[in-house]
């Protein structure tokens, strides 16, 4: 199953070289990012220059994948400040996030970060969180030696946009030691079309620091505003350092509602010596949406578990590209990403294992499950493992699934009527991925959303029933 | 009028008939048991009287407390008190065994079920079918042995408490212990809750610790002698090839 550059036998059977890249579009960063050594300004001038002479983007996969933006229609939307009063939490905000104990709280609306909450007791210990561009001015040096250190600025249009664009912004750095229970929230909200918001997050975990983030991605429906009318546009970048021995549960939710709202964002973890990172991000809602998603580790003994949920529905494109990268051994990955489809919607899942050289002794598990629950969606689930180290385990595994109407005829005969056994089912599909947050209040809110959408989908699955 | 009653039933599937004519009567509080050998039609006419959409009724009908379900959909047929044990029950990851009675339970009431009368309900079940407390924790049927699959069944029987439940071969595969505990929870279930039972089975061994009042033999899609326990001892005697030739059914 692992087919590196090196493994020489595949011609044995008449396989050409890098044939395992074929059904495969993206590629890993790995290790390159655009930071170092350069102050902002040089690299927001670098990254304009890339913006203007790129195109929007296209990603063509051999015949049967593409991710295009050209629908976008990047003139008429701007960056400018959310529409609320100053300080004001937008409505859906308010409306989406758990009532909870929290560490601190950043909520970015449109162009502006419009809310900041810390713990002041948190706050006397030495965190620190603000938006991105106060920090550049308040803790500049902390700030431009991590800045953009393993994130391009120049792969396409849209990073280039983010990367010489971006306002707001979001700082976190947990001082060395801090053990924090409750989370940090980090929120970008789009409360209107016409926006064009380039968030930019950037999180430093200190040495042996232990700390949980969950990010919330979400838009207000649009449904008031003319059709045509609809467009914004989230171009966001999310950097994330785990100093040696540090410990971090990211979470992420992400629904940008039923407006015409374009997602093209790319986050990447490194992970220190000895630290650990559960990363889980779950993808509930776009109208077009493509992540990168790189999870590294970088030093011996680093650990991660790369979890992830998807669930599309009616016309949406979804394109995720998860990588899990290790740089140096002995290090430990585990990849589990589920994701369902409903309507006419499309998602491609693109899940590579990457091993370096120096990376021996590195044990690492991809597995991806999917599940179709309408006649009309795509769905297309692709593992990729490159293996340049040789005392390794590298392995991919998955399940594409259907509904199965023996499990819906059972749950009938207990007395649940075809639509309630459907989401029986689709529930418990994404269980152990929801359980994983071990967070009440977040885990009560995937659920949800899980659940609306089933609803909202009741329709696809009685004719899902009908054509078999 | 029995509660259940089964009228000339005839059933296919796409490529042939399988139920040629099948009469049937079961009321509250009596325990059939329906025998026949392999491929008698047994668990289609299980299945079919719960509506199972792979079975098509060409002739016949079904009526369950004097309403007609013959086309009924199967979580309409649950609701009005049927049950079927699977001969082999599904899993469904994720959903832990006491969610889904809840879920299960509610589907079948206006209001949802009070906490405190859920848990009393599922405690005196555990308690039936001899299973520990942790079993309900786990996830419906997923990883579960043979033995506790069936237990697994009439424990979701003895919470939904139905007026009729059919045992679709509950007894194959269990080892002696497991059959003892399953066939004595339905013998309770019929002696406290009034249970009325069509046990299907093609041994005799699980009608050593449930009593039926009433054998029915099946050959090639009907039922072709019917009588009390004295039927199941003949059957030790003799099997069913010597019923078969009495009965001139195809050989």
């Amino acid at each position: 199953m692992s087919e590196g550059p090196g493994d020489a036998d595949a011609g044995a059977v008449a396989v050409k070289p890098g044939r395992h890249r074929e059904a495969t579009l993206y590629h890993a960063l790995a290790g390159r990012g655009a930071g170092a050594g350069h102050t902002l300004e040089e690299l927001r001038a670098a990254a304009l220059e890339s913006f203007r002479v790129s195109e929007l983007p296209v990603w063509r996969r051999s015949g049967f994948w593409t991710t295009s933006l050209q629908a976008l229609d990047l003139d008429t939307l701007e960056v400018r400040p959310g529409k609320g009063a100053p300080g004001a939490l937008p409505e859906v905000v308010q409306r989406t996030l758990p009532e909870r104990a929290r560490a601190g709280r950043l909520v970015q609306s449109a162009g502006a970060v419009v809310h900041v909450e810390l713990d002041p007791a948190l706050e006397e210990r030495g965190v620190i969180l603000c938006p991105l561009e106060d920090a550049f001015r308040e803790h500049p040096e902390l700030v431009s030696q991590w800045y953009s250190r393993r994130l391009t600025i120049d792969r396409h249009k849209l990073e280039a946009a983010n990367a010489a664009f971006w306002t707001g912004g979001a700082f976190l750095h947990i001082p060395e030691g801090l053990i924090v229970e409750e989370p940090f929230e980090i929120v970008y909200a789009i409360e209107e079309p016409g926006v064009a918001q380039y968030g930019r997050t950037l999180v430093l975990g200190g040495p042996n620091s232990d700390f949980r983030v969950i990010e919330y991605d979400l838009a207000e429906d649009f449904d008031d505003y003319p059709e045509g009318q609809r467009q914004a546009l989230h171009a966001g970048a999310f950097e994330m350092y785990l100093m040696d021995g540090a410990r971090c549960r990211l979470a992420a939710v992400q629904d940008w509602g039923s407006g015409e709202v374009f997602d093209v964002s790319s986050r990447f973890v490194g992970v220190g010596r000895d630290a650990y990172c559960h990363w889980l991000p779950a993808l509930l809602g776009g109208h077009l949406v493509h992540q990168h998603l790189e999870l590294a580790v970088s030093e011996a003994g680093g650990e991660m578990a790369f979890r992830g949920l998807f669930f599309t529905e009616e016309h949406e494109h979804l394109d995720v590209f998860a990588v899990d990268l290790h740089e140096t051994g002995p290090s430990g990955g585990d990849v589990h990403w589920r994701g369902a489809v409903t309507g006419e919607s499309r998602a491609s899942f693109e899940g590579l294992i990457e091993i370096d050289p120096g990376a021996q002794k590195t044990h690492t598990y991809l597995q991806i499950h999917s599940m179709m629950i309408s006649p009309k969606a795509r769905l297309d689930m692709i593992p990729s493992v490159l293996v340049s180290a040789d005392d390794v385990s590298a392995s991919h595994g998955g399940t594409v699934g259907e509904l199965d109407e023996t499990v819906i005829f059972y749950m009938q005969t207990r007395g649940l009527d075809r639509p309630a056994a459907v989401r029986v089912i689709v529930e418990g599909f994404f269980e152990p991925l929801i359980s994983e947050l071990a967070d009440e209040p977040l885990e009560a809110l995937v659920r949800e959303k899980v659940t609306r959408k089933l609803a909202a989908a009741r329709e696809d699955i009685e004719a899902y029933a009908v054509s078999r | 009028m029995a509660d259940l009653e089964i009228r000339d039933l005839h059933v296919r599937t796409e490529d042939r008939e399988i139920l040629r004519g099948v009469d049937l009567d079961i009321d509250r509080g009596e325990i059939h048991a329906l025998m026949g050998p392999n491929g008698s039609g047994k668990s289609t006419l299980a299945n079919t009287l719960l509506g199972h959409p792979t079975y098509e009724v060409t002739q016949g009908s079904i009526r369950f407390k004097g309403e007609d379900i013959t086309e009924a959909e199967p979580h309409e047929r649950a609701k009005a008190g049927l049950f079927l044990a699977f001969q082999y029950p599904v899993s469904i990851p994720g959903v832990s065994v006491a969610n889904f009675l809840r879920m299960a339970i509610n589907a079948k009431r206006e209001d949802p079920i009070g906490v405190k009368e859920f848990r009393t309900q599922l405690q005196h079940a555990i308690e039936l079918l001899d299973v520990d407390r942790a079993f309900t924790s786990r996830h419906l049927n997923d990883g579960f042995s043979g033995g506790e699959k069936k237990r697994a069944e009439i424990l979701q029987m003895a919470m939904l408490r139905p007026d009729v439940a059919i045992l679709d071969e509950t007894d194959s595969g269990l080892d002696i212990d497991a059959l003892r505990t399953v066939a004595e929870g339905v013998q309770r279930l019929h002696d406290e809750q009034g249970l009325g039972a069509l046990i299907i089975t093609h041994y005799q061994r699980i009608l050593h610790y449930v009593k039926p009042q009433f054998v029915h033999i099946m050959l090639d899609g009907r039922i072709v002698l019917e009588g009390g326990v004295e039927l199941v001892e003949r059957l030790e005697r003799e099997g069913y090839d010597e019923i078969r030739q009495e009965y001139g059914v195809g050989v």
